[in-house]
């Protein structure tokens, strides 16, 4: 497939808007540079179509994958297209993938370990499909004041998408789950590189495995899972943050007690109470349900409107872990309410807001738009900064300038 | 019989509503180059040696502005917690390195990441 990889030629026609690097990326990939507005920087990333199955991509990282959406994705739709889908590896993934070797043993906790063909996962149950938001538990890392170290996303590690697939209780059914089981773990094809390194293996409460709308998924936006995503079977929590999505899924486990596991006991978490960049050694929970959020998608910070005349404000807003309930236009000192666009795919997808000011008398100086959802949660005005960077939900403000 | 037709016409459909039958394709895919760009400072060697193997150099490049200790404890976690077969004499001249990437980056000029509106 040596079609994918950009050559010379594509790096010098992309190469003549912006000559400067981006850090440390490969320059043979090099389409343009998107600013994600990180805060002293660095903040140029480049894009490129030269991953297989994906359009143009904002590449934060070549190995093992990482690739952001661009924020102007989110304008064209509600359901972000799979070749558009932000892509986070932890480690090496398999490259090839061979359906009819392709196993996935259920043990631990259960009645009587089995190991499952695709077939037989796909026989275990009702095809069900839901529109469920998928977003990386530290998307807008990149935008911690003060700064944090990891992936330095911008707002773009996430989207929304139809996933297919049967229900995880039934696929448990086919093992039967034990007395005194209390999480179900899940793990995939991605392994370390190197001996004794914790492989990402992940859990959930075992309420939450049983759930009516928590899969194991071969299909996103009807199609086959592309190898970027998990192929060929995802685990899919609507409302829960990416890292419970455990890709490449090979091992389901029920456990009886707490989950020791590096990735669920050590990482992924935040802190149980509010803390400040000073403070250490503070007791952490793990990351697990998605705070609403709204995002401006119709302008850009700094970009120029029309003074004297009404102005339309168009975006994206979720719930989180349950509906969207309402989307204000928040100003300084000032808020409007905005109108809500039809209820299309659910309470886990994004839903469109819209809302026209009346005649612009001068700038609109750090506005943003704040979600709140059914159950009451609201976007804060203030970051709840966290030394992982970890869900972002804070007001996102831009200013434009009236001329 | 127009009946019987029409009972086998609802048997089809019935058939049909029922969970669509999925098949499994092989996959394989081929993903980009990752040619390592670092800039040419001193102790390069040691980050090819020590760091690229396993990530790209994005993963360092593109983090913000931070103090020696904090990339001292990135690279004991890198050690300590993802096993990294790292040449701990090398450390000092990869943190040197690290802080001098980051001091010579160049300044950036915007563009948003958000088309313009019309």
């Amino acid at each position: 497939m040596s079609g994918v990889r950009l050559t010379r030629r594509a790096l010098i026609a992309g190469a003549g808007t912006t000559a400067l690097a981006a850090p440390g990326l490969a320059q043979s990939l090099v389409g343009q540079l998107v600013d994600l507005g990180l805060p002293d920087g660095p903040s140029l990333r480049p894009t490129t179509p030269a991953f297989p199955g994906k359009g143009e991509m904002i590449v934060q990282r070549v190995n093992a994958p990482v690739l952001e959406t661009p924020m102007s994705v989110f304008r064209e739709g509600l359901i972000t297209p799979n070749d558009r889908f932000f892509v986070r590896w932890n480690w090496p993934m398999p490259t090839a993938v061979k359906a009819g070797a392709h196993r996935v043993a259920v043990g631990g906790a259960v009645r009587q370990a089995v190991s499952l063909t695709l077939d037989e996962i796909a026989a275990a149950g009702e095809h069900v499909s839901i529109v469920a938001i998928n977003q990386c538990a530290g998307n807008g890392r990149g935008l911690s004041e003060p700064r944090v170290t990891g992936t330095q996303w911008g707002n773009g590690a996430m989207g929304c998408a139809k996933w297919t697939g049967v229900r995880l209780r039934d696929v448990l059914a086919k093992a039967g789950i034990a007395a005194g089981a209390t999480r179900v773990r899940f793990a995939g094809l991605d392994v370390p590189l190197v001996d004794g390194a914790p492989q990402f293996i992940k859990s959930i409460p075992l309420d939450i495995a049983m759930r009516d709308d928590v899969l194991v998924a071969w299909g996103m936006n009807d199609e086959p899972l592309p190898i970027l995503h998990g192929f060929p079977l995802r685990i899919v929590v609507p409302g829960w943050f990416s890292t419970y999505w455990v890709k490449m899924l090979s091992t389901i486990e029920v456990l009886t007690g707490e989950d020791d596991s590096y990735y669920v006991a050590k990482s992924y978490r935040v802190p149980a109470a509010p803390v400040t960049p000073e403070d250490k050694d503070f007791p952490t929970i793990p990351i697990t349900a998605m705070p609403p959020r709204a995002f401006i998608t119709s302008h850009a910070d700094g970009a120029v409107v029309a003074k004297g005349q009404p102005l339309t404000l168009e975006g994206i807003a979720f719930g989180g872990d349950c509906a969207l309930e309402r989307v204000d236009l928040v100003g300084e000192g000032w808020e409007m309410p905005c109108t809500l666009g039809p209820d299309e795919h659910g309470p886990y997808a994004f839903r469109r807001w819209s809302v026209t000011l009346p005649p612009l008398a001068g700038d609109l100086s750090q506005i943003g738009v704040r979600a709140r959802n059914v159950q009451g949660a609201v976007q804060p005005d203030r970051l709840a900064w966290n030394p992982s960077g970890y869900a972002r939900n804070v007001i996102e403000r831009i200013t434009l300038r009236a001329q | 019989m127009r009946h019987a037709l029409v009972l086998v016409a609802l048997m089809l459909l019935a058939a049909c509503e029922r969970a669509p039958e999925v098949t499994f394709a092989d996959a394989a895919i081929t993903l980009p180059d990752d040619p390592t760009e670092l800039p040419d400072l001193p102790g390069r060697d040691a980050v090819i040696a020590n760091c690229t193997a396993c990530h790209s150099p994005s993963t360092m490049l593109q983090q913000p502005a931070i103090p020696r200790a904090r990339w001292e404890s990135i690279i004991g976690k890198m050690t300590e917690v993802y096993k990294a077969p790292i040449d701990q004499s090398a450390v000092p001249e990869i943190v040197d390195y690290l802080l001098a990437a980051q001091a010579a980056r160049p300044p950036e000029r915007s563009a948003p990441d958000v088309a313009p509106t019309s």
